[in-house]
């Protein structure tokens, strides 16, 4: 994460190192474990719910931005000045993530993507863009804990912030009001991108965590279906 | 040095000389070609002849009436495509042909109109374009494909003349493309452009191969099979969702179904003897638009043999026929008494296979036999 001074996101970025000492999600060890299928379902699920959420939240929240932003044709270009976690990906790369990688990258995204919208609410004007911004927040954090899991289901370790990284705040000059809104808008592109692109990658995670469909037929058959 | 410069000069006199007279008296080559404007006005003049020449014009070998000359220049008024082709002036007393001009009669192009789908997510998308009105005359189109500030190929389609095609480097992108299409043609220029997400272009191609099939022994059922469009890429990680929508002929109100997985579905309230009409859409499970319906697949549901009528009533079963739980088919319009049940052979006991009217008689006839009045 690239912290500069005086960045807005670089500020809320000490924020964000509260939530890297969340506890790990203890890995249940029950009898008659089903396996991760269930759970990685279950996250697919939360990103469709939270992709549904965020449509409604996104449409309030950039009409209260106002013009240009609340246009559909607005394309501004994509200054790289912005910290957020790209969800934009080569092709085959992504293709050619293992199951580690692709668990790891979504969790770290939706870590900074959540922080960052807990400093969105604490800026935003009304009370009813706040409560929906703390709904959307409670949702966000649980496809965390549910991403989390499946990863300790897995044995895969959470990811840790590197020793050294921690940020020394210096208060720098503020954003303009233009391009925090610019941030703004950024910030719900990439929330809405993330989405679209986690479900993809659980419904790739949970193909490969299927059962080979043939063992599921000769089942039925020996019930005399 | 000084002998040959002279030589030099004459040589070139005598061949600009030659070229002057060429110019003046054979015919041109090949004819001037001219593009003008439909509804407009135009004065063709006969090469280089004063105006006052004596010429005679002709048009893909007419004459062309005296009239319309205004000297040795041939004047059309109010362009119509039918002026178009192939004008020639002629000395008119040695015919000699002085000039020809080729006349094309057209419009400048209009705005087009440009799209772009992805029907092979995450491959890549193509964009295709057609002008609203036609110009009548040769257009030229140029596309730029833009992701922000990137400039992306667009590979021509090998069969269709308005279609180009663009490969996805980078999927998840949140930078909108921007597909601009310019066309030109003789009388003039028209451009376009269009911005869209990656997401909201995706449009699967339709079902293939829909097969709709009866089941035996089953006079309300329909099994429905098809494939993924062969189009769609990856199916494994991009798997499609499907929307099923199936009615009788006879009737003008779909039924519908969404699906979210498998190619496989039995219609389980199909209307007995009648033949159905079934179609399938897919669309990918998450993001873009569904595909358009696919080929319609005809079915009509299993029907039994007729029996063959015999003169005496079959008193067995019409004492079960009030024990009937089967619901009938939800309208009475086209339903008829003796379609009701989904029993197969003659041993089933809610078969009913005798009219009603009967079956009243004979129930009568056993309840007065129990002395019920």
């Amino acid at each position: 994460m690239d912290l500069r001074a005086g960045d807005s996101w670089g500020m809320l970025a000490c924020l964000c190192t509260v939530l890297w000492h969340l506890p790990a999600v203890p890995a249940l060890n029950r009898t008659g474990d089903p396996g991760p299928g269930p759970s990685i379902q279950k996250t697919y699920d939360l990103t469709r719910y939270l992709e549904h959420q965020l449509r409604s939240l996104a449409g309030t929240y950039l009409n209260y931005l106002g013009p240009p932003f609340n246009e559909p044709d607005f394309n501004p270009p994509r200054l790289g000045a912005d910290t957020l976690p790209r969800a934009t990906v080569n092709l085959e790369v992504w293709r050619s993530l293992n199951d580690k990688l692709r668990l790891t990258q979504n969790y770290e995204a939706y870590s900074h993507l959540l922080c960052y919208l807990r400093g969105l609410n604490r800026q935003a004007a009304t009370a009813e863009l706040r409560r929906s911004l703390a709904h959307f927040c409670t949702s966000l954090q649980g496809l965390l804990g549910s991403i989390a899991g499946v990863m300790a289901t897995l044995g895969y370790p959470l990811p840790q912030p590197l020793p050294g990284t921690e940020p020394t705040w210096t208060p720098g000059p503020a954003h303009s009001d233009f391009l925090q809104k610019m941030d703004d808008f950024w910030l719900l592109k990439e929330l809405q991108t993330w989405l679209w692109r986690s479900a993809k990658d659980f419904n790739r995670l949970k193909k490969k965590m299927q059962p080979p469909a043939a063992a599921v037929t000769l089942h039925l058959e020996a019930h005399g279906f | 040095m000084a002998a040959p410069v002279p030589w030099a000069c004459c040589a070139l006199l005598a061949a600009a000389a030659a070229v002057v007279y060429a110019q003046r008296h054979s015919p041109q080559e090949t004819p001037h070609v001219q593009y003008e404007r439909l509804g407009s006005d135009v004065t063709l003049p006969c090469g280089t002849a004063n105006w006052d020449a004596a010429v005679t014009w002709r048009v893909n070998g007419t004459d062309l009436a005296p009239n319309l000359l205004n000297g040795s220049q041939l004047m059309l008024r109010g362009l119509e495509l039918g002026h178009s082709g192939l004008y020639a002036c002629f000395h008119r007393d040695s015919w000699h042909l002085r000039h020809q001009v080729l006349l094309h009669v057209g419009l400048p192009p209009r705005e087009p109109v440009l799209s772009c789908r992805s029907n092979t997510y995450p491959k890549g998308f193509y964009c295709s374009w057609h002008l609203p009105t036609p110009t009548y005359i040769p257009n030229t189109f140029n596309v730029t494909v833009l992701h922000g500030s990137k400039i992306m190929v667009c590979e021509k389609d090998p069969a269709l003349k308005n279609r180009c095609h663009i490969r996805y480097m980078h999927l998840f992108s949140t930078i909108k493309y921007k597909v601009s299409i310019s066309v030109s043609n003789a009388l003039g220029h028209n451009a376009t452009a269009i911005t869209f997400d990656e997401f909201t272009i995706v449009k699967p191609d339709p079902p293939e191969n829909v097969v709709a099939r009866p089941v035996p022994s089953n006079p309300r059922r329909l099994e429905v099979t098809w494939q993924t469009p062969s189009t769609w890429p990856d199916p494994e990680s991009f798997p499609l969702k499907f929307f099923l929508r199936y009615r009788p002929l006879i009737l003008d109100q779909w039924q519908h179904v969404e699906l979210s997985d498998g190619t496989a579905h039995t219609i389980t309230d199909a209307y007995a003897g009648k033949e159905y009409i079934i179609q399938v859409a897919a669309k990918d499970n998450e993001i873009g638009t569904w595909s358009d319906w696919s080929v319609a697949a005809h079915a009509t549901p299993w029907t039994e043999e007729p029996r063959h009528l015999t003169t005496e009533a079959q008193p067995a079963e019409t004492t079960t026929s009030t024990t009937s739980s089967l619901a009938p088919p939800p309208t009475t319009k086209i339903c008829d008494p003796g379609e009701l049940g989904s029993g197969g052979g003659p041993s089933a006991p809610f078969l009913i296979s005798v009219p009603v009217t009967l079956a009243l008689a004979a129930a009568a006839a056993t309840a007065s036999s129990l002395l019920i009045w």
